[in-house]
């Protein structure tokens, strides 16, 4: 127990060694856009969250590639665990230095805060025309903040239902479910068939909450969910039926035993793990879980029957039911960051480099031009209802930030435990207001 | 402190030079090379500590006393200022009003089982039975482990298909299996088994060493007079062994108090305010980190900082206050004289 001092001493040390850094580099920032030449030396500094791997490799030759083209600068690469990364940034950026220049970004709320604090660096105008145009208009609005773009998008994450067609096959389910009547008797099949027919991974909450976001955009039209998003406005009565749904299909016991003690992704016991050893049907998750699954199959290599189909319609729902939720990575040019970052950014956007991109990572490339390298059947479904998609909404944590995504989570999670009402979710929401 | 202990020798030198007219200058000279020594020495030794202290405790301590006046989302200089609102929300938030009844709870229930406990398997242990040390081992062995495989391990076991379940119903008691961890009825009790035999060993090894300190003589007068075991037990060990109980729950108080390790791994960052097992520290880095509200996690960082301190203050003066007399506090030595 004398342990746990640590975390409370987390914070506070963390403050002071941010302290300590301003004091020792404060005044360093002297890194004033540079003309595009090429021949002054520039160094930056570049932080990814591939530690290993294939995307490891991928930025490492990345990087080589644009480096060679461009001898006078050089990037150093810094590959930081993807849990570390929020904090490593904060204290960096915090602490006055110039490093990193170039860092990884979901857009949203979080990324809205570094632009509050006047750290990130504006690029709309600095986006190369033909990247623009492979890109799309659409993909660019987790980036964007008051009409300004501040990131460059790596890869679009949309969600779904993730499932396995053996077990569909074997509980003599034909046809995916469009909408929740179809729904509701695929998992009353399962049952019968002795399969768990949903995995959730309570544990860590945010899957849970994926539910409840995903109710929510069949509920809730796009002009209720942006204005949510603009003045924090949850009154519309579309957030409280958001989770009277949740709970009305919550009651016919889909989930698989011992939710809330399940992680998402740790292990054969994982919801994706379920998943990935036949234990469980169904998975709510966004476009990485392919990668997430293969990884826990018995071989090691991806699951031949992973089909995916979209969120169904719900009955009285103000959403377009196309609609489709997901975030994006992407990487963001520190403030006063030398010219060279936004090329760099514009260089990884090209049609090979995103190509390479969703090869290393089992994923779908921000680059529409790119999409064709895509082989994964259930990732090809994906791309597929993507292109037809209304609109593409972001998940609601990134939107709405990480403080209304906290409180969302946490009022998931105890309604889904019996613990709380819908319309706590929406209050939660509220009282969190209060904390930042 | 240097200066007090220098006054007395500056002042008799300062009069002898004043009388002894030859002998004045080398003496004076010693001295002050002597005592310019000492605090060199003093300033060497305990330089480095106090500086690493004063930057890693006091002011961040500070810092984030400063932080939990305004809000701040953690990225660049906090300008928002609030005063004191960061403060009534902590004490309104329901969250954290939970958290502080479970803290209370671990606290009271560390004691009452542990301590008994602790004493019980002291005594069993310092008798020359067969296998002693094989046992002392093994109930130190949990102490030792870190938190983290403890925490994995046992919410590998408790989940609802673990093994603890599975065992149960291969041993035809499937009805009492259940959700050992999300269950809000159980939960808290779950953590407290948990806690009460991760830190066991401790308190063992704590008792084990006050039973050595107490001399065999009184032991052997006591079987002369012909006491019985449970009587000298109950007369001699008990009593003689204060000190080190009252040590030792100073300790789990504190560790209640900061719980947040087994809490976080075996519950996970949400659950455990759903099952009712959340603490301060758990609350905190939910509020704080998970929320990306950095002024307000530092207000909780301050309350909790503070709750400990009176706590910790009080148990000092009240409980420990003959246990430590002269080591901690000079005061109290002159008092109990």
């Amino acid at each position: 127990m004398k342990k746990t001092v640590k975390g409370t001493a987390l914070i506070a040390l963390s403050a002071g060694v941010a302290l300590i850094a301003a004091g020792c580099t404060g005044g360093a920032t002297n890194n004033t856009p540079a003309p595009a030449d090429t021949t002054t030396p520039v160094t930056m500094t570049f932080w990814h969250n591939s530690t290993t791997g294939d995307g490891k490799k991928y930025w490492d030759d990345t990087v080589a590639a644009y480096t060679k083209d461009h001898p006078n600068v050089t990037i150093k690469i810094q590959a930081i665990q993807n849990e570390d990364m929020d904090g490593k940034l904060q204290t960096a950026l915090n602490s006055g230095g110039d490093e990193p220049t170039i860092f990884m970004a979901r857009g949203g709320g979080k990324l809205a805060d570094v632009v509050t604090a006047d750290q990130v660096m504006d690029i709309t105008g600095q986006i190369s025309p033909d990247v623009k145009s492979a890109y799309g208009d659409a993909i660019f609005s987790a980036f964007t903040i008051d009409g300004k773009v501040y990131g460059m998008p790596t890869s679009v994450l949309p969600g779904g239902i993730y499932y396995s067609k053996d077990l569909f096959a074997k509980a003599g389910i034909t046809a995916t479910p469009t909408n929740f009547e179809e729904l509701n008797a695929a998992v009353t099949k399962l049952k019968a068939a002795g399969i768990a027919p949903i995995a959730l991974g309570g544990k860590d909450a945010w899957p849970a909450a994926h539910w409840y976001y995903f109710f929510a955009l069949r509920d809730c039209s796009k002009d209720v969910m942006d204005k949510a998003a603009a003045e924090k406005d949850f009154s519309d009565t579309c957030w409280t039926k958001a989770g009277d749904d949740l709970k009305a299909f919550a009651d016919t016991d889909p989930f698989n035993k011992g939710f809330l003690t399940t992680s998402a992704q740790q292990g054969a016991g994982s919801s994706a793990g379920q998943l990935a050893n036949h234990k469980a049907a169904m998975e709510l998750m966004g476009a990485w879980e392919p990668g997430v699954v293969a990884s826990l199959t018995p071989n090691g290599k991806s699951l031949p029957d992973l089909g995916w189909f979209p969120f169904p319609a719900v009955t009285g729902g103000a959403g377009d039911p196309s609609a489709m939720m997901g975030g994006s990575d992407g990487f963001a040019c520190r403030k006063n960051a030398p010219a060279a970052c936004v090329d760099f950014l514009n260089f990884a956007a090209s049609k090979t480099n995103q190509e390479g991109y969703a090869k290393a990572f089992q994923t779908l490339p921000a680059n529409q031009q790119s999409q064709d390298v895509v082989t994964d059947p259930a990732l090809k479904d994906v791309l597929a209802s993507y292109n037809k998609a209304s609109y593409v909404m972001l998940w609601l944590d990134t939107m709405y930030g990480q403080n209304v995504g906290n409180a969302l989570n946490g009022g998931v999670v105890n309604m889904l435990a019996g613990k709380g009402s819908p319309a706590d979710i929406v209050s939660a929401v509220k009282t969190a207001a209060a904390k930042g | 402190m240097s200066e007090t202990v220098n006054a007395l020798p500056q002042r008799s030198s300062g009069s002898l030079s004043l009388r002894g007219g030859a002998a004045k200058a080398s003496p004076r000279g010693d001295r002050a090379r002597a005592q310019w020594r000492k605090r060199a020495e003093i300033a060497i030794l305990s330089g480095p500590a106090i500086i690493m202290f004063l930057a890693f405790v006091i002011f961040p301590v500070f810092m984030a006393a400063y932080y939990g006046f305004f809000r701040w989302k953690g990225f660049g200089p906090p300008t928002n200022f609030i005063g004191f609102q960061n403060y009534v929300t902590i004490f309104t938030d329901q969250n954290f009003l939970d958290a502080l009844r479970h803290n209370g709870f671990i606290l009271v229930m560390s004691l009452v089982m542990q301590g008994p406990a602790a004493v019980a398997f002291a005594l069993l242990l310092n008798q020359n039975i067969k296998g002693r040390s094989l046992i002392r081992v093994l109930i130190f062995v949990p102490y030792v482990i870190s938190e983290v495989i403890v925490g994995t391990g046992w919410s590998l076991m408790l989940q609802y298909q673990g093994a603890l379940n599975d065992l149960l119903t291969n041993m035809g008691l499937g009805w009492m299996a259940t959700d050992w961890i999300a269950d809000p009825n159980i939960a808290i009790w779950t953590l407290m088994v948990i806690i009460s035999w991760k830190y066991i060993g401790f308190a063992v090894i704590l008792m084990l060493a006050g039973m050595q300190g107490i001399p065999d003589e009184l032991y052997e007068a006591a079987a002369i007079d012909g006491a019985s075991y449970w009587k000298i037990q109950r007369w001699i060990t008990l009593p003689l062994l204060g000190p080190t109980i009252r040590v030792w729950a100073f300790l789990s108080i504190i560790g209640s108090l900061q719980l947040f390790d087994l809490v976080y791994i075996i519950w996970g960052q949400y659950v455990a305010s759903t099952a009712g097992t959340s603490t301060m520290a758990t609350y905190m880095v939910r509020e704080g980190r998970l929320a990306g509200n950095y002024g307000y996690g530092n207000a909780v960082a301050v309350v909790i900082f503070v709750i400990s301190l009176v706590i910790a203050l009080t148990y000092q003066r009240f409980v420990l206050r003959r246990d430590t007399a002269g080591a901690l506090t000079e005061k109290a030595t002159k008092e109990d004289r």
